[in-house]
């Protein structure tokens, strides 16, 4: 038998006996859900508005914008509160309430209002200074207030500011003595869109109109390939570290060893973890490009990004599979695994802490260098090139060479160690003698 | 008949100790070789050597007539002394995972007839983990020769196996045999080593102290033995000379001679004395000449 059937052997084993496992069909079906959850909560509670209604209590200094915040909110309340067609609540009502400056001390006034918001007996309250017309930067009296338990995230807040900076506004058009009518127009804003970059149809040749560019694209595409990179690693090449340990322990390495040689041995392990990946990758970018063309995103789906994403994946669980083995084998009990564990994660998990950064800055220096470090390019370039920007071809490149390059070093020094320990039982090796099997 | 095995000059050392020493031994086609030592002696540090599973440090191996290199593993059939199997998986498909490692080609086939003949068929949908150690001890011998390798090597075989099971496996090998394969085995059973093995070698730290057919090792030790029973109790030495050592078995003394005593001046001391049933010179026996070389160092080479 050649030497490669006997690697596919084992690789086959390891298949079959990761696929059959109920953990494996358990975290294949629950993944998606965890990972569609956070996503479906966020778009679930983005519609949840709250419906109860706003009492808010005004202090107007100025004298200029309470009563036209009473008459905002009654219109608003007549118009906004309730569907016109079907008659339901759809946004609260809010009601405002006058108070008179306490002179005497504004400070406890507020302790009181507060105090009233605690209660519940009022929602918020505002204070507008009397010079708020034409307001001096840094000048007390030219201040507004909104005070409420919530301030940063309160719907109302933005209500007032608009309704308050529009009546200020129109009091100085008027002051200038233009007519309202003429100025309609002066004070509406445009709002930009936000588009991708036109380029040219694969299909037909031409030029393809740019698309809105929207957060979907931005931060879901890459994140989520990012994190199927982490789990399909994850479910297979971490996994190699107690496995093999497991099998040097409960001496089955030797058994195999009268059959195949360590290295047969080993590369039957990776591909085999190789293999799972790929199913459960599979699995889960069909579903999603099945999903995505049921609910018409198909001009979403990534797929220049794709074959990337499967090099990066082969590479890396190459890579790391090999690096974890030969620990492994150094291993003599799970407690000597635990001990390894964690550092060899780092490599794995640093990556993560740098998603954010990278995708908010695809050609910053950190995402650049950090996604050029051979170890975290497969995670870190590959979430770059699924960002909207063009990533300078040398840097793929570059990139590509050193993942290559760094994962045959890895198979190199796996391969050592899981030789030179896979059935060495006793103390694990000091790093010292470790560096004497790898470099003898 | 030519060696299978050739093994000259090796060296093999762990940190500072120096688990096999200066080795040489040929082992002849066809024939089966019994490897005895005390534990720690160096025998399975010499097995896996022989299965480049660890490489001597100095001197050479050649298996088959070649260097061995790794390629030849195929050939070879090795059950190891410390020995483990994959608990998760049903009997009869780790039968065939391991066949088809080893290139046999209709795996079920053979699974299935290697299950009936060790009573395992049973058992073949059951996972390993469910079986006996002495059950999951067969099937690690199956798995051993399923492809009957023209070399058998097998680290104490019959350790843990009630004697039921240990002649299956007796039968097995020298089947094996008739068909042309050649046998290694190590134990620490003598008996089984004095009835199977048409070679005998004993390692003792690291350096070969015995090596040939049972005869030509007993006769380096001359007829020095003395067989005696008697019809009741044990037999009396009290006062006779020339007396080394006494094994007692209980219904049987074994005494070792000081060299140079004359047997008939000892069977004279004991007339005297017991109401003698049986009176025998023999050559020592293997347990007793593998215990005269390994006793004197007892207390400082166990381990």
């Amino acid at each position: 038998m050649t030497k490669m059937n006997k690697t596919l052997v084992i690789a086959k084993r390891e298949y079959i006996a990761a696929v059959r496992t109920k953990g494996f069909i358990i975290t294949m079906l629950l993944l998606p859900i965890f990972m569609g959850g956070g996503f479906i909560v966020m778009a679930l509670t983005q519609d949840k508005v709250d419906l109860t209604d706003k009492r808010i209590a005004v202090i107007d200094q100025s004298g200029l914008v309470g009563q036209h915040l009473v008459e905002s909110a009654e219109m608003r309340n007549q118009n906004f509160v309730l569907d016109s067609a079907t008659g339901e609540k759809k946004a609260p009502a809010y009601y405002i309430e006058l108070i008179e400056l306490d002179e005497a001390d504004p400070e406890r006034q507020k302790l009181e209002l507060s105090d009233r918001v605690r209660s519940k007996e009022i929602t918020s309250f505002l204070t507008v200074g009397p010079d708020i017309l034409h307001p001096v930067p840094g000048d007390e009296a030219s201040r507004a207030a909104y005070y409420s338990e919530q301030s940063l995230m309160d719907e109302a807040r933005s209500w007032i500011g608009y309704v308050l900076n529009d009546r200020l506004r129109q009091i100085r058009v008027e002051e200038l003595g233009l007519d309202a009518t003429v100025v309609s127009d002066l004070f509406s804003t445009i709002n930009l869109e936000r588009m991708g970059l036109s380029r040219v149809d694969s299909r037909t040749g031409g030029i393809k109109d740019a698309r809105k560019s929207n957060e979907f694209e931005a931060i879901v595409v890459p994140y989520v390939l990012l994190f199927l990179m982490f789990i399909s690693i994850m479910m297979s090449a971490a996994t190699l570290l107690n496995a093999v340990m497991e099998e040097k322990s409960e001496r089955i390495a030797e058994v195999l060893l009268g059959s195949v040689s360590p290295t047969q041995f080993m590369m039957g392990k990776v591909l085999g973890g190789l293999a799972v990946s790929l199913t459960t990758t599979i699995i889960y970018i069909l579903g999603g490009i099945l999903m995505m063309n049921r609910f018409e995103m198909a001009d979403l789906i990534p797929y220049s990004i794709l074959p990337w994403f499967f090099i990066y994946m082969l590479l890396h669980i190459i890579m790391v599979g090999s690096a974890f083995a030969g620990l492994g084998a150094i291993c003599n009990d799970s407690k000597d695994a635990q001990a390894i564990q964690f550092p060899a994660m780092l490599p794995l998990i640093l990556p993560m802490f740098m998603v954010m950064p990278v995708i908010q800055n695809p050609l910053g220096g950190l995402a650049t260098w950090a996604s050029l470090f051979p170890p975290f390019t497969p995670m870190l370039m590959l979430i770059r090139q699924a960002t909207q920007v063009t990533i300078p071809v040398w840097q793929l490149v570059v990139g590509l060479v050193g993942v290559v390059l760094f994962t045959i070093l890895s198979v190199w020094i796996g391969g050592r160690l899981f030789r030179a320990n896979i059935i060495i039982h006793g103390r694990r090796p000091r790093f010292g003698v470790l560096l004497r099997q790898v470099f003898r | 008949m030519s060696d299978i095995i050739e093994i000259q000059g090796v060296t093999k050392t762990f940190d500072h100790h120096v688990a096999v020493d200066d080795l040489a031994l040929k082992v002849p086609e066809r024939s089966i070789y019994g490897f005895i030592g005390p534990n720690g002696s160096g025998k399975t540090t010499t097995i896996r050597m022989i299965m480049n599973i660890l490489y001597p440090d100095r001197g050479s191996i050649r298996i088959f007539g070649r260097e061995q290199s790794g390629s030849q593993i195929a050939r070879i059939g090795y059950l190891p002394e410390e020995r483990g199997l994959y608990r998760k998986m049903r009997l009869r498909e780790l039968i065939q995972f391991h066949a088809e490692l080893k290139g046999v080609s209709n795996t079920g086939k053979e699974a299935d007839y290697w299950l009936e003949r060790f009573d395992l068929a049973p058992w073949a949908k059951k996972k390993l983990e469910t079986l006996s150690k002495g059950m999951s001890q067969k099937v690690q011998f199956i798995v051993t020769i399923i492809d009957k390798p023209e070399l058998v090597i097998l680290d104490e075989p019959f350790s843990g196996l009630d004697p039921v099971n240990a002649e299956l496996i007796r039968e097995v090998i020298l089947d094996l045999r008739k068909t042309g394969s050649t046998v290694i085995f190590s134990t620490h059973d003598m008996t089984v080593a004095e009835k199977m093995c048409d070679f005998i070698f004993m390692i003792y730290r690291g350096k070969k102290v015995l090596d040939g057919t049972l005869q030509s090792i007993q006769e380096q030790f001359g007829q020095d033995t003395l067989r005696v029973s008697v019809a009741e109790g044990a037999v009396d030495f009290s006062g006779i000379d020339g007396i080394d050592r006494v094994h007692d078995f209980g219904r049987l003394q074994e005494v070792r001679l000081k060299p140079g005593t004359d047997p008939q001046q000892v069977l004279a001391g004991l007339i005297t004395r017991n109401r003698l049933t049986r009176f025998e010179m023999a050559s020592p026996s293997l347990e007793d000449i593998f215990i005269r070389i390994a006793k004197p160092q007892r207390n400082d080479q166990n381990e």
